[in-house]
């Protein structure tokens, strides 16, 4: 009974004198932080802050590109969003991207940077090439991909002996988009997964050795556990990365839809609508849209990993 | 607060302000030094879309008025064509900022809300600067006015052709006494001529191009066929759809048919296989100067007429006036000057490919001596175009809706007949929708008063 009424006497203030003393430091961390921060403060107001209030403004509004006559329209672009069939056409093709983008470059940049990181000689060469193509600009990596895809001069086809129509039949579209992907970013995630294997303690895999692991057994019971985190890492960033699906794919369908609209990504019509049709308002309110699906997917992963990690403790 | 100076409000607006001001003074700083560059009285301002071949020619063009026209200073702009032109067009006429002359495809214009983005030309002044209406083909004049008025001056008509190699058809017996291609008639016919051609033709080769998975060219193509079968799109009040799918599905059917009897390799690049040695390339007449250019023996006809009645789809480059406020005085009169000129010396242009739309160019004789061009003048009375509503023109929102779809039928995704009533209900939703640029449907449409 004692010690808690102590405690209770004797906590407040403490904390008390701890909150004062947080905000003298955040004081003077201003007067001295702030002026080193001010210029990026803004240019966020300027570049993100201000677009996006404007963005949510416009939304509710039917303005168009030259800016002047937007009346209030309310919540008619939203509802007419929401019954766009090409609207949901186009989150398609981004989510039935990402569905075949994460999954193969997680795995494959696993494997990459298993490869570069058990080679003894040369390691830098490996780790140099896988990287290398991350360093492109997507317009560049894009275009040279569109030129190795292109039937009938095209490397790719000639290479392997097929006469695939990558770039101009609707079945092959997206996947030369994700073959095009997978080459350009892998060498990020297989980054990631080759500093988190160099981080691994070495004595665990050799108290494993002494007690009789093979090589398998090394990699499943240690390595992955291990890589865990970062895998959890390589995800999210991947899913966030692959839903924005835009540059590469027009840059490869010649800024076109693709094939019978078949590679037209949620960005790109959202775009075709601000730019194409004029319809700034109605662009504006997709992109909202977006940005919720977005941070949904966000969230959803937060979740889920805060519930696994309480569920481990 | 102990310290003395700027707190973090204060700081942020005078940034802002900064940032404002230093803007402000590098747009003056731009214009003064325009004025300054030019010693001439008046100037004009042109934008254009105009890249590689054409902008060579359009930059001759300008050249020779320059010279004959020391007074008037010229100042052209050549920006990024399709969508980002007609952005930027947009937005500098909503704010005041316009050129005196820009260029715009025809098709465009209806909705680019005339009378308040752009200004109605001058007639009398271009009169007085050689350009009436008489020398143009009727149809085509009347395609730039709206209400009444005229808001834009054709240069051109820019048309589908048939290429042929006269190389590949000789030994197929298919040229005539005159070294021109045989006439077609009928789609059977012309499908005999197909047959014919690929018995003699280099193996491993298509024997016609068809750029079936463009959206833009599948569409330009139907919107030929379909008017060589007399289809029409809406009636004259823009407030029912006509559109037939019947008259839609053979047409469909008969480009499919290029593909399901094998005459067209799908996705193998057109103009290329053309040049080494494929028969035949249906192309925009922007493609003569490549071909020229490959020293190939060819001709070109307008599509042929295989539903018995010649139209090909044809485009115009046209001179508009983008809205100013103030438009009116020698700057203005400036740029009729200047779109009167180039419309009358558009010889150079015709070198593009082009059909001049200035019909008396069309019989000099220095046109007449131009190959192929001289095969495929007759075009002009034979236009197929799409219909005048705010969602036409060249990559416009008609285009970009019902392009996929004719490619899905041709590529065999799709049945003639359920895209062709595709087609028609994706008409009549656009109908109903409204012109974001003035929130007026088609019915309503026209210019604002």
């Amino acid at each position: 009974m004692t010690t808690t009424s102590a405690e209770t006497v004797i906590a407040p203030a403490r904390a008390q004198s701890a909150a004062a003393s947080a905000t003298v430091r955040r004081k003077q961390g201003f007067q001295h932080g702030g002026w080193f921060v001010a210029p990026f403060l803004v240019l966020f107001a300027l570049f993100v802050i201000w677009p996006l209030l404007r963005g949510i403004y416009l939304s509710f509004t039917d303005a168009n590109i030259s800016g002047e006559g937007a009346n209030f329209v309310g919540l008619d672009n939203y509802r007419e969003a929401l019954k766009d069939s090409a609207m949901w056409d186009a989150l398609g093709h981004s989510a039935y991207f990402t569905l075949l983008v994460v999954p193969c470059i997680t795995v494959l940049a696993f494997f990459l940077a298993m490869l570069a990181h058990h080679i003894e000689r040369g390691k830098w060469v490996w780790r140099l090439c896988f990287f290398a193509p991350f360093l492109l600009p997507s317009t560049v990596a894009a275009n040279m991909w569109q030129w190795l895809f292109t039937q009938g001069i095209g490397l790719f086809n000639e290479t392997f002996g097929l006469t695939t129509p990558w770039l101009t039949d609707k079945s092959y579209a997206m996947l030369a988009i994700v073959i095009e992907t997978l080459w350009w970013t892998v060498g990020f995630s297989f980054l990631l997964y080759l500093a988190a294997l160099q981080g691994i303690p070495g004595h665990l895999y050799e108290a494993a050795k002494l007690d009789g692991a093979n090589a398998w057994h090394r990699m499943v019971h240690i390595t992955l556990p291990m890589l865990r985190h970062i895998t959890g890492l390589v995800v999210a960033l991947q899913v966030l990365a692959s839903l924005q699906l835009f540059d590469q794919a027009v840059v490869m369908m010649d800024f076109g839809p693709g094939p019978e609209l078949a590679t037209r990504s949620f960005v790109q019509y959202t775009l075709e609508q601000g730019f194409t049709s004029y319809r700034v308002g109605y662009a504006s309110a997709m992109s909202i849209i977006f940005f919720v699906i977005i941070a949904a997917v966000a969230l959803g992963r937060m979740v889920l990993l805060r519930n696994r990690e309480e569920g481990a403790r | 607060m102990g310290r003395p100076g700027l707190n973090r409000r204060q700081l942020l607006a005078g940034l802002g302000g900064l940032t404002v001001a230093g803007s402000l003074g590098f747009a003056a700083l731009g214009t003064g030094a325009d004025a300054l560059a030019s010693g001439a009285d008046t100037r004009v301002r042109y934008w254009n879309l105009f890249s590689g071949g054409d902008g060579a020619n359009m930059i001759a063009m300008l050249d020779a008025f320059r010279k004959e026209h020391p007074d008037i200073a010229v100042k052209d702009s050549t920006l990024q064509w399709g969508n980002p032109f007609y952005t930027k067009l947009a937005m500098a006429a909503a704010g005041n900022r316009a050129p005196e002359l820009g260029v715009m495809h025809l098709g465009r214009v209806a909705g680019f809300s005339p009378g308040r983005l752009l200004d109605p030309w001058d007639e009398n002044l271009l009169a007085k600067y050689g350009v009436r209406k008489e020398d143009y083909n009727p149809a085509l004049w009347n395609r730039g006015v709206i209400d009444g008025k005229l808001y834009a001056l054709p240069l051109d008509v820019h048309v589908q052709l048939c290429f042929y190699r006269k190389d590949v058809l000789k030994k197929a017996d298919l040229l005539g006494d005159d070294g021109r291609m045989i006439e077609v008639g009928s789609t059977g016919e012309w499908f005999d001529v197909l047959k014919k051609a690929k018995k003699v033709q280099k193996k491993g080769l298509q024997t016609i191009g068809l750029w079936t998975n463009d959206q833009n060219f599948q569409w330009w193509f139907f919107v030929a066929f379909y008017t060589q079968l007399g289809g029409t799109w809406f009636n004259d009040d823009d407030t029912e759809v006509l559109f037939d799918p019947d008259k839609a599905t053979q047409v469909l059917e008969f480009l499919r048919r290029h593909v399901t009897d094998g005459y067209v390799i799908p996705g193998a690049p057109t103009g290329e296989q053309f040049i080494n040695g494929a028969p035949f390339t249906w192309e925009g007449n922007w493609s003569v100067p490549v071909f020229s250019g490959a020293k190939l023996e060819y001709g070109a006809t307008p599509l042929p007429p295989v539903f018995g009645k010649q139209a090909t789809h044809a485009e115009s480059h046209a001179f508009v006036l983008p809205h100013q406020a103030g438009r009116g005085g020698a700057t203005d009169e400036g740029a009729h000057e200047l779109a009167a000129y180039v419309v009358q010396h558009a010889l150079q242009w015709a070198a593009g490919g082009h059909i001049p739309a200035y019909t008396p160019t069309l019989s000099t004789a220095a046109y007449q001596k131009l190959t192929p061009q001289n095969e495929y003048v007759s075009a002009m009375d034979h236009q197929a175009n799409e219909p005048k509503v705010w969602f036409a023109g060249s990559t416009g929102v008609l285009a970009q809706d019902l392009g996929p779809m004719v490619v899905s039928s041709t590529m065999g995704s799709a049945k003639p007949a359920s895209v062709a009533e595709r087609m028609k209900k994706e008409l009549t939703k656009l109908l109903a929708s409204k012109n974001p640029m003035d929130g007026h449907t088609a019915a309503q449409g026209g210019a604002v008063a």
